[in-house]
């Protein structure tokens, strides 16, 4: 039986191939990658609730910090926005104590406002959330803390199984943009992409996971 | 366009509510479908392009820079090409713009039958004979391959302005003369193959689609009427070559 029929088989799926943990694993300056399943609060758009999943399936070992962990989903009631937000700020403020950095992946830019709601709510201040997509923010400087921003959307139609704009950026673009957007990256929010769940969505995903890699790589050096 | 298939859409093409041309006010543009077909050739589908292109600016939410109706799809059981070109006359009589979504060529030389007085911006990879003998000098953007000769003959001594896809793609569309009024035909065959395969013609060394929506949007021009032909949506699953038109249609409705 080959590597691949192993990687299949004898693992669970993880994000990056990171080993799988729970908070209790958690310790300062790790990085926790967290799947977020809600797609219908914040510019909805339906599948986008499947990119963790896909993320995971997609993912080969090796490739991440040493110290990243797949924390498993937060828990979402989307149908109940109030209960889902106080919830996942309360879920991600409770990852964010320990001292661990996040990247929550997947669903709509819902899950950007609660990470972003819930690092103002544990650091104890005004936390920017910068977009690698906008032109670069020259007022913030290396150490301020910030939640980086990554909207699958603004990839270009070219690098999508199903395009919705010609223009935007490619992954290069986005990856080099992640490693130079100024500040201290505690969280990440990677969301946007409805990936096709076939050979046909292959593409994207590979560019997404490519970009999942250089945000963890980018959280663990925090700074530019 | 039959009540049924009224029935089946909610709205039309770029969220415009379906009606008549008496419906549409001056400034207004009138879409219209035409979904002829090509009578040869192997790459077939063209039929399917206007309610491709409604189904698509409905999932993508396009909003359109201007306001109109949806006039549905013209019936093609009669003599559907005299009936397009009263249409068109019609419209323009009301200062109402008409965008036509083809279907084949045959389409757009309908309407350019309407329109005998003005200059013609044809986006296509080859130079059509029956537009450069029009009286009024045609701008031809994206000509790729070899021409005919004696269209070329024509394009030369008539000194038409043209560009050719390598061109565009390079950058060098600036100095185009682009008249103050005239009508758009694009032909979505000038559009590379590679980037968008959900057109009719083979045109490898093509434009970029980005490339059209830009030199497009950049002309400063009232359209009158503007073509979309050559659009086979089937053919592009991914769907780049509607998004093309959609992107290009736009660009040009900002400026015209």
């Amino acid at each position: 039986m080959g590597d691949s029929a192993h990687i299949q088989f004898d693992m669970i799926p993880s994000f990056l191939g990171v080993p799988v943990g729970d908070l209790e694993d958690l310790t300062n300056g790790q990085i926790a990658i967290i799947g977020y399943f809600c797609d219908n609060l914040d510019q909805p758009a339906a599948g986008q609730r499947y990119l963790a999943r896909q993320l995971r399936y997609a993912s080969r070992p090796g490739r991440a910090p040493a110290g990243a962990i797949d924390l498993g989903d937060v828990n979402v009631f989307p149908l109940e926005p109030d209960k889902h937000f106080s919830a996942v700020i309360a879920q991600c403020g409770a990852v964010l104590e320990t001292g661990a950095r996040i990247v929550l992946v997947g669903g709509d830019s819902s899950g950007l406002k609660a990470l972003g709601g819930a690092a103002q709510l544990i650091t104890g201040e005004n936390v920017s959330v910068v977009s690698i997509s906008e032109s670069i923010a020259s007022n913030i400087s290396d150490d301020q803390p910030i939640v980086l921003s990554v909207d699958l959307q603004k990839l270009a139609g070219k690098w999508m199984s199903h395009p919705r704009r010609l223009t935007g950026l490619s992954p290069a673009t986005m990856i080099a943009n992640i490693h130079t957007t100024p500040g201290s990256v505690i969280a990440a929010a990677v969301f946007g992409l409805a990936p096709a769940l076939d050979n046909r969505g292959s593409m994207e995903t590979r560019a997404a996971l490519a970009i999942l890699q250089a945000v963890t790589e980018r959280l663990e050096k925090g700074a530019p | 366009m039959n009540n049924a298939q009224k029935r089946l859409m909610i709205a039309g093409y770029g969220g415009l509510p379906f009606g008549e041309v008496s419906q549409c006010k001056p400034g207004n543009i009138g879409v219209l479908g035409v979904p002829s077909e090509a009578r040869n050739g192997a790459r077939m589908g063209a039929s399917l392009a206007p309610d491709a292109l409604r189904r698509m600016t409905g999932q993508l939410g396009t909003d359109l820079p201007i306001n109109g109706r949806d006039l549905g799809n013209l019936d093609l059981s009669g003599d559907w090409s005299d009936a397009l070109t009263q249409l068109v006359t019609q419209m323009l009589d009301h200062d109402v713009s008409t965008v036509v979504l083809g279907g084949a060529s045959d389409v757009a030389l309908a309407v350019l039958h309407a329109i005998p007085d003005l200059p013609v911006v044809a986006a296509m990879p080859i130079a059509r004979g029956d537009v450069a003998a029009r009286q009024v000098s045609t701008i031809w953007v994206g000509l790729n391959g070899e021409q005919p000769a004696d269209v070329w003959d024509q394009i030369s001594q008539r000194k038409m302005d043209w560009r050719t896809a390598r061109q565009l793609d390079e950058g060098h569309a600036g100095s185009l003369a682009v008249p103050g009024r005239a009508v758009l035909w694009i032909d979505m065959s000038v559009i590379d193959l590679g980037y968008a395969a959900g057109v009719v013609g083979l045109n490898p060394a093509g434009m970029k689609p980005e490339t059209l929506v830009s030199v497009i949007g950049a002309m400063p021009c009232s359209w009158q009427a503007i073509v979309i032909t050559g659009l086979a949506p089937t053919r592009d699953t991914r769907g780049m070559a509607e998004l093309a038109a959609i992107e290009t249609l736009n660009a040009a409705l900002r400026n015209g």
